[in-house]
């Protein structure tokens, strides 16, 4: 790239694009993902094939005899090689072709989008309540170190880090669609019905998805807050110019730990989905958790590795995405470079 | 079918003398039904709330665990019926107008209502049966019939004239019409509609059931309306009926409270259920049992090939303290592969050695040096775990060491193949012991998944299926079981069925009904359930 | 990659000043902050693997089944009985041993696995480095519950397999600290050193890397303790993980919620314990960061 840019006969404007540090960063990001995503499908399909039974087994149940067994894996196409499968399953992707689902028969490119808005839609809005509830819980707490409120936020958030997800799911249910009807115990309401009955019927699902993030995300931003408010020097320098302490720890403190709530946010994304599919699953949700848990189970490879490839590109381009905002904020970071 | 009744008057007798079921509350039945409504049913993510092949009978794998949506979608040529105490039970015909077998057994003559038509408007005559019925000898379900036909599909199921529907079968197959109620032949599709969509047809299937699909989430959520051309005048009373996928009890429970489902299938976790009986705002409805958790032991291989090694476990185990600890009572106890719910059911036999701790550790003194190991294995979930676990409780005080292991499907399926395995919590057993898997399934010989080899069970168990006259059925049956007591080839501990739960004011057969269960739930009666309108 | 260049904003490197000597009741407050989750942490141990031997106290399975879901505060069972009969306090105490053993062999190996391959990634640079980073970008970039759930159902259930399914999750992300702290290392002047004397790779990394990452990654693994501890629950949710009828906290609590309103003390008891250990963790590694950091 920088070849290009530096010895072509290009127009100024794009020899400047195209030797912009943060698009050779991108460029380069974009093109380490093709061997992870690459690494990521054959490990899938592999781990997929180490599974003890087989699809067949899974979709008949216990009652199945070994002959009805092995005729419905024949027509399943699980006798022929393995990588021959993946070949083909690879072949389909590249030109576009998520193919059809093993067990349904339904295209997977059909089922997926409207899984995915459930999913993305909850994912979301969990990012949004998190956020939005650590972020000043956090710059409170770290407003007077071990005092009272950070003692008592610091015990809170411990216990949000502790709770099994499954386990909030149920009591947010018993409480507050059970005990209190405020909200549906279960289901989704999709958007055509209206924003409010959408959100209303994602509120308990995206609550217990957001707290233990919630609470991570308070931790984490609280103890950066009291390091940089305590150790740095331009926090120092802030100080002596008189500026107010809520100044100081929004305008400087909090812009500089930012860049680190950042990317962890980025990198949680992947770790979300494991989460989500207990939520889903307890909280009805028509959403792609479920799909991909029902699939590994099944051995439907096709559904599978669909979806396990959309998430790692969501990943690769959420911390790619993460890393340019980084940099974009501090503009000391060097590119591309460790 | 006049040889039905008679089972039926003993299904009856045998109710009575347990007296485990009382009669689901149909007291206010001074309610006459009342039409429209929508109904959300709930059904177990893990069971029949899972149907990821979709609902075509000739393509699905898990029929058996839909029986509420095929039923709803396909109606069925016949269908189970009973008393609202759950006695009575018989198969009726039902889009069949009746169902008979030639005198030498070898064939059913299914005759059909008149005047049916699907819902894309075409006829449902015997050329759409026999059309279904051939495709469906096909399925990859367990919930094909075990029919060995007279020569193929094609030559043994043949229509005679438009209402008609002959099936032959190589050997006599007194069990035929009874099979029907829980296999895919039961539910017949429009032939039109299977040719012309493919493999839409399975999310969408186009039938003559009380409902038609108007929108199908696999595995999820299926919504169904009212199907205006029903042959029935007057069916189904509601409008909407909605199939609701949902992980287990506890969120099924808090959907039912807070009003947002109106019945769940299937709830087995005792202290929910005593939760929900204390609950003013549900009606929970106790199925009638058919089919009892058996202790399988492997025969043929030590320790269990040794007759020793097998009473020891039948003393050492006490069904009692399960039953009343575990299980608070709620099932009954059987020393058979029969329950009260079902048919033939002989809750006692004679000789059945029964807990007897001190006989128990005197043989494994005697025999095996006071010690014994033996390996314990169960499908993992909840309630066998702790059968299991109470079992390994029990049976150490005799002496006898078991390694639990509860496995995934697929490890489960591979240590029975693999014929190593010395015990195995499983339930055996049906409504009518001969139809869908069976009893040969646990106990027959050429089944990989039994661990006997008896060619006197097998004869046995042969003949009961081959015979249409209850009395000597029963005779034979109760033989097996008196066989597999006497050998102490499998001690049984009780008859586990699920409950019914649905709020106030949701009325119909099987749900504050009782029906006995055909495989694993009751088969709801989804065109006569109603709602009260407030 | 970059999580753990920000993340080095705020953890130590060798030319932080060494912490002053503390004095009078900064010194004191310092010295509570790890004392306190420490007793709470000995507390915990001692209640689990001590306990057992010296009190009266029965075995976690066992029970009689006619005692079956006695209520909390029952007598002879202060936390009430499971459905098998049970006591409940007791499959606490032997649960939380289980449960901390698979938290400690997941930290352990993700400290030594990822640990080391990190270090000697960040230590070679160039594409020994790529190659390392890139087979760990693999393994974070799929959905954790597609890798977890395959994994655990490929080994199987047991205590050693859980650990081996959850080792998957603690590699790569130990690996990515340890490789950034080495990045930071390279340029201090004893590593130059090093590197000119031609020091083989494997003492370089014991004798100059270990020391210097090893703070960060401790303080690390203290907070993964705790995560781990709730990711064993969610494999037992899903049907995997530790088998019935051994206890751990995490099956304790999944196996509880399945009638959480009908039996609410199967779930609040094992939670109980599973939040004292996971603050005790938190607030022990925070204090020793904090120390660590120079006393913030």
């Amino acid at each position: 790239m920088t070849d290009v840019a530096q010895s072509g006969p290009a127009p100024r404007i794009i020899s400047a694009v195209l030797g912009s540090p943060a698009l050779r960063l991108i460029v380069k990001r974009l093109l380490t993902a093709i061997p992870i995503l690459l690494g990521v499908s054959i490990l899938m399909f592999v781990l997929l094939n180490l599974l003890p039974g087989s699809a067949a087994l899974q979709l008949l149940g216990p009652q199945a005899t070994p002959e009805q067994i092995a005729k419905l894996n024949d027509e399943l196409g699980f006798n022929r090689p393995p990588v021959q499968r993946y070949l083909e399953w690879l072949g389909n992707f590249v030109r576009g072709d998520l193919g059809k689902s093993i067990v349904s028969k339904q295209p997977v490119a059909q089922v997926l989008p409207e899984k995915l808005a459930v999913t993305g839609e909850l994912v979301a809005l969990a990012f949004v309540i998190s956020l939005g509830v650590a972020i000043p819980l956090a710059l409170w707490a770290a407003r007077r170190p071990n005092k009272i409120f950070d003692r008592i936020s610091g015990l809170f958030t411990t216990a949000g880090l502790s709770l099994a997800n499954y386990v909030l799911a149920l009591l947010l249910g018993l409480a507050f669609a059970v005990k209190l009807p405020w909200f549906p115990s279960f289901g989704f309401t999709s958007i055509s019905k209206g924003l409010g009955n959408n959100l209303y019927s994602l509120f308990l699902p995206a609550v217990a998805l957001a707290f233990p993030l919630l609470c991570f995300y308070a931790r984490f931003l609280r103890s950066d807050l009291v390091d940089q408010l305590q150790g740095e020097d331009y926090v120092m320098t802030a100080r002596a110019k008189g500026l107010g302490p809520w100044r100081v720890l929004l305008r400087h403190a909090f812009r500089n730990s930012s860049f680190g709530l950042i990317t962890i946010v980025g990198l949680n994304i992947s770790t979300l989905i494991g989460a989500t599919v207990i939520i889903e699953r307890i909280f009805a949700l028509p959403g792609i958790g479920a799909y991909l848990l029902d699939g590994i189970l099944t051995r439907d490879y096709t559904r599978v590795q669909a979806i396990v490839m959309i998430f790692a590109l969501i990943t690769v381009l959420a911390n790619l995405a993460a890393d340019v905002l980084y940099a974009v904020l501090d503009p000391r970071i060097r590119y591309g470079s460790n | 079918m006049r040889t039905r009744t008679k089972v039926c008057v003993l299904l009856a007798g045998a109710l009575v003398l347990t007296g485990c079921t009382k009669p689901g509350e149909t007291g206010n039945s001074s309610n006459t039904p009342q039409y429209g409504g929508t109904l959300t049913v709930l059904d177990d993510a893990a069971f029949s709330g899972s149907w990821p092949t979709g609902l075509d009978p000739a393509t699905n794998t898990t029929g058996g665990g839909n029986l509420t949506q095929m039923s709803a979608i396909y109606g069925g040529l016949f269908r189970l019926e009973a008393n609202a105490d759950g006695s009575n039970a018989k198969v009726v015909p039902y889009q069949a107008a009746s169902g008979d077998y030639a005198p030498d057994g070898k064939s059913i003559t299914i005759k059909l209502k008149p005047n049916i038509k699907f819902s894309d408007g075409t006829p449902f005559d015997a050329d759409a049966v026999v059309f279904n019925i051939r495709r469906d000898m096909n399925a990859d379900c367990t919930c094909k019939p075990t029919w060995q036909l007279d020569g193929t599909p094609e030559q043994a199921i043949t229509a005679q004239g438009s209402d008609t529907v002959v099936i032959k079968f190589a050997q006599p197959t007194a069990t035929a019409i009874a099979a029907f109620v829980i296999a895919n032949v039961n539910w017949i599709g429009s032939p039109t509609a299977i040719q012309a969509m493919g493999d839409q047809f399975a999310i969408k299937p186009v039938a003559a059931g009380p409902f038609t699909v108007e929108s199908d989430d696999l595995s999820q959520k299926l919504v169904l309306k009212k199907n205006p051309t029903f042959f029935i005048e007057g069916r189904p009373y509601l409008d909407t009926l909605i199939v609701q996928s949902i992980q287990g009890d506890q969120p099924a429970y808090q959907a039912l409270l807070a009003g947002q489902a109106q019945a769940y299938e299937g709830m087995t976790t005792i202290p929910l259920l005593e939760e929900a009986k204390n609950n003013s705002s549900l009606v929970v409805t106790q199925q009638p049992a058919t089919s009892p958790y058996v202790i399988q032991l492997n025969t043929k291989i030590p320790p269990f090939n040794d007759i020793h090694a097998r009473e020891a476990i039948y003393y050492a185990t006490n069904v009692e303290a399960i039953r009343t600890g575990l299980f608070k009572g709620a099932y009954p106890a059987s020393q058979s592969f029969t329950a009260p719910g079902g048919l033939f059911n002989h809750s006692t036999i004679p000789g059945y050695r029964t807990y007897d701790l001190q006989k128990a550790t005197d043989i494994i003194n005697q025999y095996y040096g006071g010690s014994l190991n033996v390996d314990l294995g169960t499908l993992d979930a909840y309630v066998a775990n702790q059968v299991d676990t109470e079992l390994q409780t029990e049976w150490a005080q005799a002496g006898i060491h078991a390694k639990l292991h509860s496995d995934q499907l697929g490890a489960l399926v591979q240590n029975f193949i693999g014929g190593k395995w010395q015990a195995m919590l499983q339930t055996a057993g049906a409504w009518d012991p001969a139809v869908g898997v069976g009893v040969g399934f646990r106990f027959g010989t050429t089944s990989p998944f039994s661990g006997i080899s008896d060619t006197q069970i097998d004869d046995l168990l042969q003949q009961a299926g081959q015979i249409s006259d209850p009395a000597r059925r029963d005779a034979l049956y109760l033989q097996v079981g008196q066989r597999i007591s006497d050998q102490a080839y499998a001690p049984f501990i009780l008859a586990f069925a699920p409950a019914s739960v649905v709020t106030k004011g949701v009325h119909g057969p099987g749900l504050d009904t009782l029906i006995p269960p055909v495989v694993v739930n009751t088969a709801i009666l989804w065109s006569d359930a109603w709602m009260e309108q407030s | 990659m970059a999580v753990t260049e920000v993340r080095g904003s705020s953890t130590p490197t060798v030319d932080d000043a060494p912490p002053p000597a503390p004095a009078g009741s900064a010194a004191w407050r310092r010295n509570f902050q790890i004392a306190w989750p420490a007793a709470l942490l000995g507390l915990v141990l001692f209640a689990c693997f001590v306990l057992p031997f010296l009190a009266p106290i029965p075995k976690p399975i066992g029970g009689s089944v006619l005692n079956s879901l006695l209520p909390s505060f029952s007598p002879g069972h202060p936390f009430g009985t499971d459905p098998n009969g049970n006591d409940i306090l007791s499959r606490v105490l032997y649960g939380g041993r289980t449960s901390i053993m698979v938290a400690l062999a997941v930290n352990l190996i993700g400290l030594a696995i990822g640990g080391g391959l990190g270090a000697i990634a960040g230590h070679l640079g160039g594409i020994g480095d790529s190659v390392i980073m890139r087979l760990f970008d693999v393994l974070i970039a799929i959905p954790s519950l597609a890798l977890i759930v395959a994994v655990s159902l490929s080994l199987g259930p047991g205590v050693r397999n859980t650990i081996l399914t959850l080792a998957f999750f603690s590699v790569p992300a130990f690996a990515r600290i340890a490789r950034a702290e080495t990045l930071r290392l390279r340029e201090q002047p004893f590593m130059v050193a090093a590197k000119l004397s031609g020091t083989p790779m494997w003492r370089v990394v014991l004798r100059h890397i270990a020391p210097n990452v090893g703070p960060s990654l401790m303080t690390f693994a203290m907070l993964g303790l705790g995560v781990v501890m709730v990711i064993e629950g969610a494999l037992s949710f899903l049907g995997l993980g530790i088998q019935r009828p051994s206890p751990s906290w995490g099956n304790m609590i999944a196996d509880g919620q399945l009638s959480l309103s009908g039996t609410p003390n199967l779930v609040l008891w094992p939670s109980i314990a599973l939040f004292l250990t996971v603050v005790a963790f938190n607030q022990l590694g925070e204090g020793l960061r904090s120390r660590w950091s120079g006393g913030r």
